[in-house]
């Protein structure tokens, strides 16, 4: 495995508001290595763009940080830095991608600066120099006859072309990690694999790592090298995508897997996880899914369960996995699944 | 572009004879008549009914008036006799336009600085005093303003003249002040706004994520996208300081377009009451028109058709 360039460590997020602590992050770690996509799946509300926002810098006002948080890259602490520091980080080191292209492009503004303009930021080029770079990178994200289209305004594109733009602006001064919160949810399905590809595409040539947040497993498959799932502002379970897929261990992710729709799913068989997310005011003592999971013990009330190891990649955070614990047969897809990992297992061996 | 401005200035030609024929015919519902002064004869007054068309059935005064209109000829007061109104407009006009000029332009640039300002320090101290001082900006009115101005500064610190125009620029600035406070107070209020909104837009956050400064993000992206609404006020405060001003060019004896509006009124100068509701209308539609330009100019997903 190759060298982590940003680890995540014991971080918490909590904000203030008038009901209380809002305890949107509890105790994330994770690592990310260079060159690798890593996917964060959950549910809406689990806390996913709060730690991007968390590893920009972006927080809301009202977010707090304890101080043993920590967010190392390349061995600096972002937590520990200067607002002036941050914005050097922000669009030349991290970069973003957000959720919905028809709103995060300025409408006053012509889409060549916009493009430009973390050029002129980090790089220290002319506005001219800048421009002639943003044209070419028009080009590289795929956006047709670029040359007549530099001085175009947002409100002339597509939802499709300006998520391209947007893509450009974040690959501009060409970051180390690129961050992509929710980047097709706003698109309709063959726009999202055509932008899905050119994440995939760019990446190979830029040899960046990507964090790509979804709530959707279904577009995981084709992206992520790894996988972390996440609920109630923890991550459940996280191991290589194969190992997601084919060998989950936690009912939450069970629950994921089954409400996402793939090619040979039985008719009437996808169910939505029943139940709502616990509220981050007052997070449940224990294991915090446990009043929505069919499979929960006694224990997930009382104590919350630590990281069991399932491979030296595989980890996941459920009393299922205890030796003392019942041995649970999980729905018949995840068994279907489990066959499957089976099979790729013997055919490694 | 252009096409658009002609559309619009047939459809100002219409709204203008609308206007006219209204004021005409409404006029004339105006208890009293032109000439009472009680030294005058019943024969004089005859005779001065004659000499101004009066004595003519309404339509073809109305007539008379439309086609000496088309010709440049809005008639002679009554009031000030043998002056044209086109003169005595002409004379008053710029005075006024000078003032609310000033006016306007003072209170939108001090409402651009106050509101951003307000913005920025959002539930604050700073943006708790601007709120106050903007309320009370918008809620009293511009005569009661003038008065207090001319107290405080003309009297008891005697810093600027009390009345007159046009032999300093100090004359100017009291009642100017007292004009822009209330765009001031409008435009303070609204590009707030219009600021916190655009600071929490997605494209300000992803120039958040580009790495640039609070500052180029405000100069950059938010005071532009802030400021497009403004643009729409500018009209309707123009509206506004016309009708302020009659009242102001009154508390400070400026001889403007307003002075003369209110004298000519109670003396049933028609027209001058004509020709001063022409110039009022004809000004607001312009600086309507003057708006939707300028806006097509800064939005450019505003186009014109
Ligand atoms: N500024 C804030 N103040 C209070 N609560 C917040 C704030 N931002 C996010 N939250 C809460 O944090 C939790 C996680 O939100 P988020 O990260 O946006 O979820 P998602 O996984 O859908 O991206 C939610 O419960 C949300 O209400
Ligand atoms: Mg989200």
């Amino acid at each position: 495995m190759s060298n982590p360039i940003l680890k995540v460590e014991n971080l918490h997020v909590n904000f203030n508001t008038y009901a209380g602590t809002v305890k949107a992050i509890r105790d994330v770690s994770f690592d990310l290595n260079e060159g690798e996509t890593l996917a964060i799946v959950g549910e809406s509300g689990s806390g996913k763009s709060v730690t991007t926002k968390t590893l920009m810098g972006l927080n809301a006002k009202n977010a707090s940080i304890p101080d043993n948080s920590r967010l190392l890259f390349k061995d600096k602490n972002l937590l520990a830095l200067t607002e002036e520091e941050w914005q050097h980080v922000r669009g030349n080191e991290i970069a973003m991608i957000f959720q919905d292209p028809m709103t995060s492009l300025d409408p006053t503004m012509k889409i060549g600066h916009q493009i430009a303009e973390p050029l002129v930021k980090h790089r220290g080029i002319s506005e001219k120099e800048a421009l002639a770079r943003a044209l070419e990178l028009m080009k590289g994200v795929g956006i047709p006859d670029a040359e007549e289209h530099i001085n175009d305004y947002p409100h002339q594109w597509s939802g499709g072309m300006r998520q391209r733009a947007v893509i450009a602006i974040a690959l501009a001064a060409d970051p180390e990690i690129l961050i992509a919160d929710e980047p097709t949810t706003a698109l309709d399905v063959t726009i999202q694999a055509q932008i899905l590809n050119l994440m995939k595409k760019l990446q190979k040539e830029s040899n960046s790592s990507i964090i790509f947040i979804t709530h959707d497993l279904g577009v995981v498959a084709g992206m992520a090298d790894r996988v972390a799932v996440m609920y109630a502002g923890k991550i459940v379970e996280y191991g290589t995508v194969d190992e997601i897929f084919f060998n989950p261990q936690h009912p939450y992710t069970w629950g994921l897997l089954n409400s996402m729709p793939t090619t040979d799913t039985e008719e009437g068989s996808l169910q939505a996880i029943p139940g709502t997310p616990p509220d981050l005011l007052e997070p449940p003592l224990g294991d915090a899914f446990a009043p929505r999971n069919v499979y929960a013990l006694a224990i997930d009330s009382r104590e919350e369960p630590p990281f069991f190891k399932v491979s030296d990649t595989h980890y996941a955070a459920t009393w299922l996995l205890d030796e003392r614990a019942p041995k649970v047969t999980p729905p018949k897809q995840i068994l279907t699944r489990w066959a499957h990992w089976q099979e790729l297992q013997g055919q490694e061996a | 572009m252009l096409k658009y401005i002609l559309k619009r200035l047939i459809l100002l030609i219409f709204t203008l004879f609308l206007v006219i024929t209204a004021t005409f015919f409404l006029m004339q519902i105006m208890p009293g008549t032109p000439f009472n002064n009680p030294k005058l004869t019943p024969e004089m007054i005859a005779q001065l009914n004659k000499a101004y068309g009066l004595d003519l059935p309404l339509w073809h005064q109305y007539l008379n008036y439309m086609i000496n209109a088309t010709h440049g000829d809005f008639g002679t007061s009554f009031q000030y006799q043998n002056q044209s109104v086109g003169m005595l407009i002409g004379q008053r006009l710029p005075i006024s336009a000078q003032l609310g000029a000033q006016a306007l332009v003072i209170g939108v640039i001090a409402g651009l600085f106050m509101g951003a300002i307000s913005a920025r320090n959002k539930n604050n101290k700073i943006d708790g005093t601007l709120g106050v001082v903007s309320t009370l900006g918008i809620s009293v009115p511009s005569f009661i303003l003038a008065i207090i101005l001319l107290y405080l500064f003309g009297f008891k610190w005697p810093l600027f003249p009390v009345s007159g125009w046009g032999d300093s620029f100090s004359e100017s600035v009291l009642p100017t002040i007292a004009l822009a406070v209330g765009p001031a107070a409008i435009v303070t209020r609204f590009v707030r706004s219009e600021m916190i909104e655009a600071l929490s837009s997605d494209y300000v956050q992803l120039a958040r994520a580009k790495g640039l400064s609070e500052k180029e993000i405000v100069n950059k992206h938010a005071y532009r996208n802030s400021m497009i609404p403004v643009l729409t006020l500018i009209g309707p405060m123009a509206a506004g300081l016309l009708t302020g001003s009659t009242l102001i060019e009154n508390i400070f004896s400026i001889p403007g377009i307003g002075q003369q509006f209110v004298s000519s009124i109670p003396t049933k100068d028609f027209p001058v009451i004509m020709g001063t509701t022409i110039v009022y209308a004809l000004m607001l539609m312009v600086m309507i028109l003057i708006t939707d330009i300028l806006t097509a100019i800064v939005d450019p997903r505003v186009r014109l058709q």
